[in-house]
């Protein structure tokens, strides 16, 4: 009786969880739908009118230019060096591979406004003044933990017997690693690309102290917009993006299991 | 081509790997006939993989040298050396079907399509799972997987082929279903082989010769029936085989068989040893014979040991019975198969007989000199 009780109470437990996380993404989706201009709930009719918008914001194009560049772009360099320390410390035999596996994935819980103002000050005495490198920089420290991490996790589970198969076998050093351990790892590359570029994308208090005038990634141009015309054009553009991360995940999922990516398999 | 015909294949000669201040193999040799099976036998940490590891090339030796095939490849990386290795956890790529994993070796060589197919098919077929090849690996028993293993080291036709404890993965049961098959397809095939182990009923089962090892070194390297009833040491005695032994002091030699003074009584020996040597007496359990009537009337054969003490346990083993019996504050140890120690009973006085030819005589290790 209390037994059942108890998984009634979690089921309820779940769904609020569920209601709660979800409601907020569902009232953007609604609105983004909105005929009238006022940020609202549709309740006479639905228009794709402020779809129609987004491409003629002011400096959208530019800014989402510049997210997607620096996401990839950051999220690449992370991936490579991320990957190297993780092999570092799962292999290295290094006498301080627990402290820099620490090192490495403590900006994860660093506040992202500490991280910017110490870039910040940090740029300006070294007299590093080139926005888009400053982005590219601040965004591989922001990247890097989620890249280390899940190739952390993703090494400790691999056998490096595999790759002194693949040599014996006829390969050089170099080509076990790509024929074997690469495609071992993919799921965990996968999922360390993922969520770096996904964690750079959207990141807005790390950029906001390294940006200027003219040099504006699309989280800060979005906050900018909403400031000036609260219209549902950003529900929209939302709208969009959350759609484009489902499409991604889903995407992943297919190719090789979200259970994978969670690191809840073998 | 199914049995060794002498002509050396594997070479190593006088090979030491270090590391750090630990040296993990001391100056060994060892040669290996084409087509032979050598096991290395020996307790965990002995050195068997790394000696295994410094042939496949996964390794290199501080000294010495290793040939294959008559070519020099101590310093020859291992995709140069064309050597199959089973490991011991299989290390099949998990990305890759069973056919994938067999054809890797052949497509890294980047040999025609049909060449793989056929080659693959045919060693699919020799391990017996032609019917898998498109599985998965993750989706095959231990016992499947292991022979995936084998056909992926076999399919490129390798100059010798290297175990590291490749059946130890197995249960009991089918891994001495594996014993016997796999010596059968070796010989088949005529593959030249390295086996390393700690398990000695499969080195008996499958070896031409065993190297027992210790600590880093060769201590004897036999064929297995030489090994069992001539060991050379007092370790390999105790490696291979069950032994009960007592310690004692030569007191006279001649025409190469020692008579020893031991707590249990003289007893005789083969060996050559200067009188008064500190040395351990050892037999195998099941040479050792027990009458029941100590009043017995063989009193003059000079052939046989005689001890007579009182029997202290009958240990029942299916097949075969263990008799502990004490004399003079030593216990040794007999062996009767079947019901041969039916009547006999704990604390019923018993006489041991055995062999002088089946006695065996060691230096004492622990003797001061
Ligand atoms: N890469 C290495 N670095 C340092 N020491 C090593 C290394 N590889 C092996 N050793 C040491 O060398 C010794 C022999 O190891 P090896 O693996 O050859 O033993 P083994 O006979 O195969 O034992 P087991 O039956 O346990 O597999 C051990 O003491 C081991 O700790
Ligand atoms: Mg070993």
């Amino acid at each position: 009786m209390t037994a059942r009780l108890a998984v009634a109470f979690a089921w309820l437990a779940a769904v609020v969880t569920v209601v709660f996380l979800m409601a907020p993404l569902a009232t953007v989706v609604a609105a983004s739908f909105s005929p009238s201009p006022v940020f609202d709930l549709p309740l006479d009719g639905v228009s794709l009118r402020w779809y129609e918008r987004i491409g003629r914001l002011d400096g959208f194009w530019p800014a989402l230019s510049l997210s997607l560049q620096i996401a990839v772009l950051s999220t690449a360099i992370a991936l490579v060096i991320g990957t190297l320390a993780a092999i570092a410390i799962v292999r290295g035999r290094l006498p301080g591979a627990e402290a820099l596996a620490t090192a490495l994935v403590s900006p994860l819980m660093m506040p992202g406004l500490v991280l910017g103002i110490a870039l910040l000050q940090y740029f300006r005495a070294i007299g590093f003044t080139a926005t888009w490198s400053a982005l590219v920089l601040a965004h591989l420290i922001v990247t890097l933990p989620y890249v280390a991490r899940t190739m952390i996790a993703g090494l400790a589970l691999f056998d490096f017997t595999l790759v002194e198969a693949a040599r014996t076998l006829g390969c050089t050093y170099a080509g076990a690693i790509l024929r074997v351990m690469v495609p071992a790892l993919a799921p965990s590359f996968l999922t360390a690309g993922l969520f770096s570029f996904l964690a750079s994308f959207d990141n807005y208090p790390v950029s906001i102290f390294l940006t200027d005038v003219r040099t504006k990634t699309l989280p800060i141009k979005m906050l900018q917009y909403i400031e000036e015309a609260p219209d549902p054009t950003l529900a929209a553009l939302s709208t969009l993006i959350l759609a484009a991360t489902v499409i991604l995940l889903v995407a992943s999922d297919r190719l090789i299991g979200l259970h994978r990516m969670a690191g809840t398999a073998e | 081509m199914s049995s060794p015909d002498g002509a050396p294949h594997v070479v190593i000669r006088s090979v030491s790997k270090r590391y750090g201040p630990l040296t993990v193999l001391d100056r060994v040799d060892l040669t290996v006939a084409r087509g032979e099976l050598v096991t290395l036998l020996g307790p965990s940490g002995c050195g068997k993989t790394t000696l295994l590891r410094l042939v496949a090339g996964l390794a290199t030796p501080e000294e010495g040298a290793i040939a294959i095939a008559g070519r020099d490849v101590t310093r020859v990386p291992p995709h140069r050396r064309n050597v199959g290795v089973v490991f011991q956890s299989y290390a099949l790529f998990p990305h890759l079907t069973v056919a994938g994993n067999v054809a890797f070796g052949l497509a890294v060589r980047g040999r025609p399509r049909e060449e793989i197919d056929r080659a693959v098919a045919r060693t699919l077929s020799l391990v017996r799972l032609e019917h898998l090849g498109s599985r998965r690996v993750s989706a095959l028993s231990g016992g499947q997987q292991q022979r995936v293993a084998l056909a992926r080291a076999l399919a490129v036709e390798p100059e010798v082929l290297l175990f590291d404890e490749a059946l130890s993965a197995l249960d009991r049961n089918l891994r001495e279903d594996m014993q016997v098959e796999l010596r059968r397809l070796l010989r088949e095939i005529g593959a030249t082989a390295i086996f390393v182990t700690h398990d000695q009923d499969e080195a008996l089962t499958m070896s031409d010769r065993i190297a027992v090892m210790n600590g880093g070194r060769i201590e004897q390297l036999a064929d297995p029936k030489t090994l069992y009833a001539r060991p050379a040491t007092l370790f390999t005695l105790g490696f291979v085989g069950q032994s009960t032994r007592v310690r004692g002091t030569v007191a006279a030699a001649a025409d190469g068989v020692v008579t020893v003074d031991t707590p249990v009584g003289r007893l005789s020996a083969m060996g050559h040893f200067a009188a008064g040597s500190p040395v351990v007496v050892a037999a195998r359990p099941e040479h050792l014979n027990v009458v029941a009537d100590a009043a017995g009337h063989d009193g003059g054969d000079r052939a046989r040991n005689r001890v007579d003490g009182r029997v202290r346990a009958v240990i029942f083993q299916g097949s075969r019975s263990r008799i502990e019996v004490e004399a003079g504050g030593e216990t040794l140890l007999a062996e009767l198969p079947g019901r041969g120690a039916a009547d006999l009973r704990p604390g019923d006085d018993a006489r041991l007989v055995w062999p002088v030819a089946e006695t065996f005589v060691y230096p004492d290790p622990e003797a001061r000199p």
